[in-house]
């Protein structure tokens, strides 16, 4: 089947699963919405007036609070995908073993209802910092670029997880423990520059730096993201891609048996 | 259209999931195999409906699941042309917490349906489910007959070219039974291609033109339904005889009109003649309905038959048994029948059977078991189709359907 036949599908699926996550609730889909609300609020407002924690060498009392926001809204976009994508196949094993489907189908809808929640979470934010007075550059047009990428990369990464999961479950926790670590070793919460000197050639290893970092530099400091890194994050994952289809080739017929 | 070429799969089973970790990185074997299916060949044209049977565990669902794309075969091929459909075991894929409406919609889907053509076919798949207001509860308040009738209303829509049917349908109640009886005649006759799985033997016979045994993973004798499915009760017939090991199946050509029969033989025990009798002792291949006929049959025995039942039955032209007792099922005290000798049994029965052509055959068992309705320690021979009967109509009887005439009578009674 095409990508345009599976489209109904997989529209369907990710629908479904932004439904269901507070399915049984009153308010439903509106929690898809004050969740982020609320988050933002913390963030931009008990960091700004109450902590006065400010970016270093910036007087703007907000300048935190969106250096925060410009890297955990991403952040939990990609983790979400990656974690999620990689437990799909286990998720969704009624399906699997009832109705042929392409198994690729799967990651794909995490893909999509992943990023229809970071497109809201973003739209809440950037009212938020209209309402702040904050001066919009023609940058954010990018950040369009750097998610596409960004979802790219945890879709190799989460398939190729997620076949792996199936046959050693263990890994799923695993997965949930490495990416603890990996937010904590990604400049999100502090800034690059506060790290010590034997620390800093770990950011420019960390994938997950390659793209945090372009959000970073275009709402905090207006500034252009570094498209080197991008550049190579793109290469990173079309090699990903590559392994992902050899090793579904390779495993499908066992991933079908063992679900 | 579908056509299987050598199909074979063999599940690797493994003592916990992480084996196959180990068996990939060390490249060393950690598993022993299973084999589900071997080399199994066939072909469903247009308008055409195969049966597969065979017991539990032989490999039938196996099957299923590799023509319908959820398994894939190890070797082999599968060709299927257009979209293939199913009603695979209970709530295919159906999510509990959704509605019945809901499923619909994300069920249509996953069998290739857009939203649109969803939309079109909606009220379709509601009606024929009939399901009342429950289509608007979640799925998880259904009963398994409900999820049933809510599976097969999707999938028939789904507009297949193909449709497999496994044992999921006997859920259903008779009334809806029927109906999917119906519509899955509707789909042969529009040139839909059909698998049916089933342990219903007259179904089998009735919906099928062709059929195929499955026993552990190997087809073990495929053709006309009717020649499968005797093979299959004499199967079956064979493993519950408690004496195991001397009876055997056999297997004749019938080369006049190419079809085959599977009896079950006994080296001891000969069926030495059958004849069809009338009243005054003339032999005839022919009756009119409602006369009364006597089955004659001689058999010779080497052993010595301490309690000798013996049985008939007759089926119609489709191979639907008609009516079939026996003398244990009849409640008659038969004598012990000493070694070397022969016994002569008389049936004497009426046919008030619709005109046609039927078929008639025996069979032979010793030792009835008690508080059965007709199971025997040892069943000594099954003999298929030994003699056939022509019923003519009877002219002074009243027209009639169906299959035998009920002789009714009517009453009247007008008020005013």
């Amino acid at each position: 089947m095409s990508l345009k036949q599976q489209l109904p599908l997989l529209w369907e699926l990710a629908k479904r699963d932004l439904w269901e996550r507070y399915s049984g609730s009153s308010l439903g889909a509106l929690w898809s919405i004050i969740y982020p609300l609320v988050a933002i609020f913390i963030y931009l407002v008990i960091f700004a007036n109450i902590m006065g924690a400010k970016l270093p060498g910036s007087s703007n009392v907000y300048s935190y609070g969106i250096y925060l926001i410009a890297g955990v809204i991403p952040w939990t976009a990609f983790a979400s995908t990656v974690t999620r994508a990689s437990t799909v196949y286990l998720d969704k094993k009624n399906i699997i073993s009832k109705i042929p489907v392409d198994l690729n189908c799967f990651p794909l809808y995490i893909v999509m209802s992943e990023s229809m929640i970071f497109a809201i979470t973003v739209a809440i934010f950037f009212v938020f910092l209209f309402v702040t007075g904050y001066t919009f550059t023609p940058l954010v047009l990018f950040i369009p670029l750097i998610f596409a990428i960004q979802q790219l990369f945890a879709y190799a990464l989460g398939s190729i997880l997620g076949i792996f999961v199936v046959f050693v479950r263990d890994l799923k926790e695993a997965v949930n423990v490495i990416f603890q670590f990996w937010f904590w070793l990604t400049p999100i919460v502090y800034v690059a520059e506060i790290l010590p000197e034997f620390a800093k050639p770990l950011t420019e290893i960390n994938p997950g730096y390659w793209f945090i970092g372009g959000y970073q530099q275009i709402l905090s400091y207006q500034a252009m993201p570094n498209f080197g890194a991008l550049a190579f994050l793109l290469l990173v994952t079309v090699a990903l891609m590559f392994c992902k289809i050899k090793f579904m080739r390779m495993m499908e017929r066992d991933l079908r048996d063992c679900i | 259209m579908i056509r299987i070429q050598g199909v074979s799969k063999k599940f690797k089973i493994y003592a916990t999931p992480a084996d196959r970790l180990k068996e990939k990185i060390l490249r060393r074997p950690c598993h022993h195999e299973y084999a589900a299916l071997s080399d199994i060949s066939f072909e469903v044209g247009p308008g055409e409906t195969l049966g597969i049977i065979g017991e539990n565990g032989a490999g039938k669902s196996t099957l299923l699941k590799i023509l319908s794309g959820i398994l894939l075969p190890d070797t082999g091929s599968v060709e299927v042309t257009g979209k293939i459909t199913g009603l695979l075991e209970l709530g295919t894929g159906f999510n509990p917490e959704l509605t019945g409406l809901q499923n619909i919609f994300m069920n249509g889907t996953f069998l290739g349906m857009t939203h649109e053509e969803i939309e079109a076919k909606k009220d379709t798949i509601i009606g024929f489910a009939e399901l009342g207001d429950f289509i608007n509860e979640p799925i998880k308040t259904y009963s398994s007959g409900m999820l049933m009738r809510l599976g097969f209303a999707i999938a028939i829509h789904a507009d297949p070219e193909c449709f497999l049917v496994d044992e999921a349908l006997s859920v259903g109640d008779a009334y809806f039974q029927q109906k999917c009886m119906r519509k899955i005649q509707e789909f042969k006759e529009s040139g839909g291609s059909i698998i049916f799985v089933s342990h219903d033997m007259n179904a089998v016979k009735v919906l099928c033109d062709n059929a195929i045994m499955l026993e552990k993973g190997e087809i073990i004798i495929g053709g006309y339904p009717k020649e499968v499915t005797d093979y299959y009760l004499n199967y079956i017939v064979k493993k519950m005889n408690q004496d195991d090991g001397v009876c055997k199946t056999r297997i004749t050509q019938n080369q006049r009109n190419k079809t085959t029969t599977s009896d079950l033989i006994h080296d001891a025990i000969k069926l030495v003649d059958i004849q069809i009798l009338t009243d005054d002792g003339r032999e005839i291949g022919h009756c009119i309905s409602e006369d009364t006929i006597t089955i004659k049959q001689i058999y010779s025995t080497k052993i010595y038959l301490e309690e000798p039942h013996f049985g008939f039955f007759i089926r119609n032209r489709f191979g639907q048994v008609i009516f079939e007792s026996n003398t244990y099922c009849m409640s008659i005290k038969t004598m012990p029948v000493p070694a070397n000798s022969t016994v002569t049994v008389f049936f004497t029965i009426m046919v008030p059977l619709i005109p046609g052509e039927y078929s008639i055959s025996l069979g032979i068992s010793n030792k009835g078991i008690k508080g059965t309705r007709g199971d025997f320690k040892e069943y000594l021979g099954i003999f298929n189709d030994v003699k056939n009967i022509s019923i003519l109509k009877n002219d002074n009887s009243i027209q009639y359907g169906g299959i035998f005439n009920m002789n009714p009578t009517v009453n009247f009674m007008v008020n005013e």
